[in-house]
């Protein structure tokens, strides 16, 4: 464990978090490695999202401790996980579908210059250019509107502005969900870029074959606690499902 | 030899069915219909009067499309963000008789009336931003209080002068009634397109030096096709007897209203907040803040609107809000091409709509319409775009994309 923590990233202790009545975390711990895809599995209700929450800083946890390279951070609001290198793709990706590729990349950071907020596009094409040119992503002209994308091609539009902004981590929640099998594979590839460019990848899903095609490690949460966090090459898909679900409770070391 | 001439003629039917294909299946025309409309409104009323397109008839044309174009762009700035704005109407009269009572019976100095008069439409416009931004009441019945509250304010003012106040200032008598003279119209206009052509150009070059942006061709074809419809608006009025003021002062806000929405970080954020508002928060946008300031903005098109009306008639009066007004500015954006769910249109829109509902009205004068008619025809076409509108977008919530 200790030769392994100079590949911590980011390693979350403890997180609670209660909404008045209802406590949605109990207790979650995990650890996010440098370069790795760490999977975030769990049933509807497990916690998945909220934990995601607070890392974003969108609804901070109660109790409990983050730590980025080591140092404990406190993410209160959304521009404090921003400004300390985590970004999210959200599931409905939150991309303006009436402006176009570039200006989705860069909105909200729009390069400006002069006393009224003259928009850069220029030297922000450029950039994103570069950007999705490191990812090895084809899209269309940069001033084509994102409604005219297809379904891959919004969730790589939406991961290239992760990429731009985001500087360590990179959360996913469920971005195959409402893809189909090529647009899927491509965007598995653009996980998998991300993780080999350095960055640490939470990824969640409900689909066990995308877990076992792309994730490092897997962390299973059940009814607000982290149940089981183990390498990939250690399980079996039943045994995952199965920690999901309940009917297991112990698998390998991790209880 | 037939059988080649049989695959060039599926070929060609191919490319064209492809070509029609892709204009049915589009969820975002732009200003096509309402160019094409415009166009197909002019032919018609050429045929039923040859005086339509003559200089003079356009001279006034240009002129009628003033008010309603200004306030057009008024509430271009309001739809973008997927809102409405009722009290155009009377809120320019507002401004309107503000600077008519100032300057006549205060005595009051030309030019601090005319910022009083644009002043009182902008605390307008703020207040019910307010309301609106930071208590969430709809756009919709905010406007439609804020219409009735200027009204009572319309009335106020005029009615104890027997509801109107005809203006004597030298400057709404020049604005209302003067011509740039032909030389100077060239001069203008000329000397703007050649600034413009410049920056764009520099700008392309610029793309193309980092691997970027159109052909050559398409860049030179705007710019000469721009040109030549700058030489005959301007040529068919200089035939006449110059520019009027009046256009050069909407042409002036036009083109302000493009920068803003077009060019800067502020426009951008109107559009993302019409596009999407909950992405836009999420993005760190203030949805509030350009909520606040678009309806604020509008407030200052919506004054300069009513200075402009009141200098053309002559008079300040209260039965101008009473008038359709408000309805054609609406109508026009709509007719532009700017969608009222927000988020997509121009305010090069609100131009060409300004030109439709003028030109209807224009062309049914020319060849004695009672207003029935005239109303009538209005009603089908703003029902034809609004409908355009709604199919586009069912098209693009069909296909997720809305």
């Amino acid at each position: 464990m200790n030769s392994a923590s100079t590949h911590d990233l980011l390693s979350v202790k403890g997180l609670h978090k209660k909404y008045g009545a209802v406590t949605a975390l109990r207790d979650v711990s995990f650890t996010v490695r440098r370069g790795e895809v760490t999977a975030l599995l769990g049933d509807n209700g497990a916690g998945k999202s909220t934990t995601i929450k607070a890392i974003a800083g969108v609804a901070p946890a109660d109790s409990g401790s983050i730590r980025l390279e080591g140092q404990e951070v406190h993410i209160r609001r959304p521009a404090d996980a921003t400004s300390l290198g985590i970004q999210t793709v959200y599931q409905d990706l939150a991309l303006c579908d009436n402006l176009g590729i570039c200006a989705n990349l860069f909105l909200g950071r729009e390069r400006v210059s002069g006393p009224f907020g003259l928009l850069r596009d220029v030297d922000m094409e450029e950039e994103a250019r570069r950007v999705l040119k490191t990812l090895r992503v084809n899209l269309p002209a940069l001033d084509t509107p994102v409604a005219a994308l297809s379904g891959g091609q919004r969730q790589a539009v939406a991961i290239a502005r992760a990429v731009l902004w985001g500087k360590k981590i990179v959360i996913m929640d469920e971005p195959t969900a409402a893809l189909g099998v090529a647009q899927t594979a491509e965007v598995l590839r653009l996980v998998r870029d991300l993780a080999e460019h350095g960055f640490g990848v939470i990824l969640i899903t409900h689909n066990m074959q995308n877990v076992f095609e792309v994730a490092d490690s897997v962390v299973v949460l059940r009814l607000g606690q982290t149940v089981m966090e183990e390498r990939k090459s250690n399980l079996t898909p039943e045994a995952v499902v199965g920690c999901i679900t309940g009917s297991r409770t112990t698998i390998g070391g991790m209880a | 030899m037939n059988a080649v001439n049989q695959m060039t003629t599926t070929q060609n039917e191919s490319k064209l069915k492809g070509w029609i294909e892709k204009l049915f299946n589009s969820t975002d025309l732009g200003m096509m219909p309402v160019i094409a409309a415009l166009i197909a409104i002019w032919i018609i009323f050429e045929i039923l009067n040859p005086h339509f397109l003559t200089p003079r008839n356009l001279s006034n044309l240009s002129a009628q499309i003033v008010v309603t174009g200004t306030l057009a762009l008024a509430e271009t700035l309001v739809i973008l963000l997927g809102m409405i704005d009722l009290s155009i109407g009377w809120s320019s009269v507002v401004a309107a008789s503000v600077f008519s009572v100032g300057t006549v019976f205060f005595n009051l100095p030309v030019w601090p009336c005319v910022f009083l008069g644009i002043g009182a439409s902008v605390v307008i416009g703020f207040l019910q931003g307010i309301l609106i931004s930071r208590v969430g009441v709809p756009s919709f019945v905010v406007s439609l209080g804020g219409a009735m509250i200027a009204e009572g304010l319309v009335l106020a003012m005029l009615t104890q002068h027997g509801g109107s106040v005809p203006l004597s200032d030298n400057l709404s008598t020049a604005v209302g009634t003067l011509n740039v003279p032909p030389l100077w119209s060239w001069v203008i206009s000329l000397t703007l397109f050649a600034v413009f052509a410049v920056f764009s150009l520099r700008r392309h070059a610029d793309r193309r030096r980092r691997g970027a942006g159109e052909a050559h061709t398409i860049v030179f074809a705007k710019l000469a096709s721009m040109l030549v419809v700058l030489v005959i608006g301007v040529g068919l009025l200089c035939a006449y007897q110059g520019m009027p003021v009046l256009l050069v002062i909407f042409l002036a806000a036009l083109f302000a209203s493009a920068f803003l929405t077009k060019s800067t970080r502020f426009g951008r954020y109107l559009y993302a907040v019409g596009g999407n508002a909950e992405a836009a928060r999420r993005a760190g946008i203030n949805v509030r803040f350009v909520q606040l300031a678009a309806f604020t903005l509008a407030g200052a098109l919506v004054g300069l609107g009513g200075l402009l009306d009141a200098a053309r008639l002559g008079v300040a009066s209260a039965t101008v809000g009473d008038s359709d007004i408000m309805l054609n500015a609406v109508a026009a954006a709509v007719i532009g091409g700017t969608s009222l769910f927000g988020g997509r249109g121009s305010v090069y829109g609100a131009f060409f709509g300004a030109l439709v509902i003028a030109s209807v009205g224009n062309g049914m004068d020319l060849i004695g319409a009672p207003s029935s008619v005239r109303f009538g025809v209005e009603g089908v076409i703003l029902l034809a775009a609004i409908t355009i509108d709604t199919l586009l977008r069912q098209r693009r919530l069909r296909s997720g994309r809305a």
